[in-house]
């Protein structure tokens, strides 16, 4: 009995409690030190701001924690900007000379760099971010291992060139899963069970009905998308699954964008840190647990300092995001 | 002091509400374990660290070298003030300051933004980009314009008769100049003519057979060989990348600038010049024909061919040059006041040659 009564009997359920006002001195604050310093404040602009989302996320009455600092974030930059100076240089260089075999070379390399570094920049990325990633002291960890992930994503990479985008679905979700399957929170585990038919599905549904209904579809197929993410995504504890759910509708994100395209438009752009704030209220509030989740007895495993923000930063050079 | 807090030990997620007494020496963290035994936890206020950015009425705190660490989380407002009084390393005063003027603080940081953003743009960029352009070797600005030619010229069908002819012009006319003069004659029904950083000048066939007099072919030539010799391809070029960078900066994509450098670099013989250049040209060109003993009508009368020609289309050459009309005024006005031309039959005989190999 006692065991039962400790138990959390509230839906647990993750809030964003961010507020607009509250953000956009932080966004503006950011962007003026880094107008000041000439680009250098850059990374701890980024950090600040990821730091602010995390907190103001909320599950069961305790905050998510970013631990990132902008020094790890810079030497990330750094590193890339010395090896991209240098592929640049050795390009130039080899244009500058007119030789054949050496601009032929110089631009293989500096494209094959461009393609491979991309399974490395999401593995590193992965591994950071969930590194310094926590809640009630509890730290996330990221178990993929860099070989294995590099020939999975080179693999779906290479068949979905030569099916011509085709097994891109599949491609994306086998990614996925692999990220999913490797992720930690203390000792629970997450899982991925989204399957590569359904999102070509979802994907070639919203071809053919996009221009039909003249664009209207994509709120469906925005809503679809969610659902096909959120829902397929569960975390086991001690044996027993907790799903993830959204009970999101088309109308809800016609609303959500409709309301931000006016507000970016009116404003020339100023409601920037309002509609971040507005798009994750909005996601959050359609998120749900299921299932009980004993958010107090999630056990602390090993800790994987990893503070190597290459790849974190290399998806930002890129400009792609996680999630 | 005493307050109220959420304690995580880092071992498990369980919440303990604890009850801390701070004081500058240290922070007692109390609270009842799983078993309702009271625990007592001591922080040394220097190892704690800040966890987070600020957040209206929320602190929280992690504490210890080594992991697992403890944390805690209070909403306590007694607390959060205490925070912001007495521990200056855990709080930022900057940030209470500017999150306490909300509005206020939104329309200063925004003044502040707008404010550099504009002096950078406008004052900041322009003077580097134009000291950087001036200080540049004279060998690195004639490869950076024979790489320019190399790849423009693919695309360029030379008349070289003519090219010779109007080389022979050139040469003939008193010119001092940084860089060696290499004149070309593209075969384009377009009504253009542009400079190249280094020496390069190209005009095309069409234009010159508009011309009518070598005092207006003068004029054209002078007035690119000061675009030449005042480096302002270099400075535009400068001016354009470092406005990309910024503007890549401010709006956090870094991509922009490398897409300027992969930019094609045919837009090199489509370059417009700030008005204040073109002016600076047409200026340098008049001295260059003075110094020659040329009549400097035959600068307003090319832009009087080039007006006729250019009617309401955009026109291709000259197009974001001051108005046609204010730099016949000008120029008009230069020539007016001119007493010494001499006829100078070599260049005549050299203008005729250069007529005939069209």
């Amino acid at each position: 009995m006692e065991l039962l009564s400790q138990r959390s009997k509230v839906k647990a359920n993750l809030n964003y409690l961010g507020e607009g006002t509250e953000f956009a001195i932080i966004y503006l604050k950011n962007i003026l030190l880094t107008l000041l310093s000439l680009g250098l404040y850059y990374p701890w602009a980024k950090v600040e701001i990821l730091k602010y989302h995390y907190q103001s996320t909320e599950l069961d009455q305790a905050r998510f924690s970013f631990h990132a600092t902008g020094k790890e974030v810079f030497k990330g930059f750094i590193k890339i900007y010395i090896v991209v100076i240098l592929l640049y240089g050795f390009l130039f260089y080899a244009i500058q000379t007119q030789n054949q075999v050496l601009m032929i070379a110089a631009i293989s390399i500096f494209y094959l760099f461009l393609i491979l570094v991309v399974p490395f920049a999401i593995h590193g990325a992965v591994r950071y971010r969930s590194s310094r990633s926590s809640w009630k002291g509890i730290h996330f960890k990221y178990l993929g291992d860099r070989t294995e992930f590099f020939w999975l994503y080179m693999k779906g990479a290479l068949l979905t060139i030569f099916t011509l985008g085709i097994y891109g679905a599949w491609f994306h979700v086998e990614i996925r899963k692999y990220i999913f399957s490797h992720l930690r929170f203390g000792n629970l585990s997450f899982n991925f069970k989204g399957t590569g038919s359904d999102l070509f599905v979802i994907n070639l549904k919203f071809i053919i009905l996009f221009y039909l209904t003249l664009g209207i579809y994509s709120f469906w197929y925005y809503r679809n998308l969610v659902r096909f993410y959120v829902d397929n995504t569960s975390i086991t504890q001690n044996g027993k699954e907790v799903k993830f759910k959204t009970n999101m509708e088309a109308g809800d994100v016609f609303e959500l964008l409709f309301i931000n395209g006016l507000l970016i438009v009116f404003t020339l752009g100023l409601a920037t840190p309002w509609v971040t704030v507005r798009t994750l209220n909005f996601f959050f509030r359609f998120l749900e647990i299921e299932g009980d989740l004993d958010t107090n007895r999630i056990q602390q495993a090993s800790y994987d300092d990893f503070d190597d923000a290459v790849g974190d930063d290399l998806m930002d050079f890129f400009d792609f995001d996680l999630l | 002091m005493s307050f109220k807090a959420n304690f995580f030990d880092g071992k498990t997620s369980r919440t303990h509400a604890a009850s801390i007494t701070a004081s500058s020496v240290n922070w007692k963290i109390r609270y009842l374990d799983e078993k309702s035994i009271p625990v007592e936890v001591s922080w040394n206020p220097q190892k704690i660290k800040k966890s987070d950015v600020y957040t209206k009425g929320l602190v929280a705190f992690t504490y210890g070298d080594t992991f697992p660490f403890q944390r805690i989380e209070s909403t306590d407002d007694s607390f959060i003030n205490y925070i912001n009084n007495s521990h200056e390393h855990l709080s930022s005063t900057i940030d209470v300051m500017l999150h306490k003027s909300k509005w206020r603080s939104i329309l200063f940081l925004l003044t502040g933004i707008l404010t550099i953003g504009i002096l950078t743009y406008f004052y900041v960029i322009p003077t580097v980009a134009t000291s950087f352009a001036t200080k540049l070797s004279e060998k690195n600005v004639i490869d950076f314009g024979n790489y320019i030619f190399r790849v423009i010229s693919v695309d360029l069908k030379m008349n070289e008769e003519a090219s010779r002819e109007l080389q022979n012009f050139v040469d003939e006319m008193d010119i001092e100049s940084e860089f060696p003069l290499d004149i070309y004659v593209a075969q384009s029904e377009e009504l253009n003519a542009f400079a190249l950083s280094g020496g390069k000048i190209v005009v095309f066939s069409s234009l010159i057979e508009k011309i009518q007099t070598k005092e207006q072919l003068a004029a054209l030539i002078g007035h690119e060989v000061s675009h030449i010799e005042n480096r302002h391809v270099l400075k535009n070029i400068a001016r354009n990348f470092g406005g990309a960078i910024f503007t890549s900066v401010l709006f956090g994509d870094i991509n922009g600038a490398t897409t300027i450098l992969m930019d094609n670099a045919h837009l090199f013989s489509q370059m417009s010049f700030t008005r204040g250049l073109e002016k600076e040209a047409d200026m340098y060109g008049l001295e260059i024909m003075r110094k020659n003993k040329l009549d400097l009508n035959g600068m307003p009368e090319l832009f009087e061919i080039l007006k006729k020609e250019s009617p309401l289309d955009v026109p291709t050459y000259l197009s974001n040059h001051p108005m046609l009309k204010d730099r016949i005024v000008y120029t008009k006005r230069i020539a007016e006041s001119q007493g010494n031309i001499v006829a100078n039959e070599t260049l005549e005989s050299k203008w005729q040659a250069i007529k005939a190999a069209l």
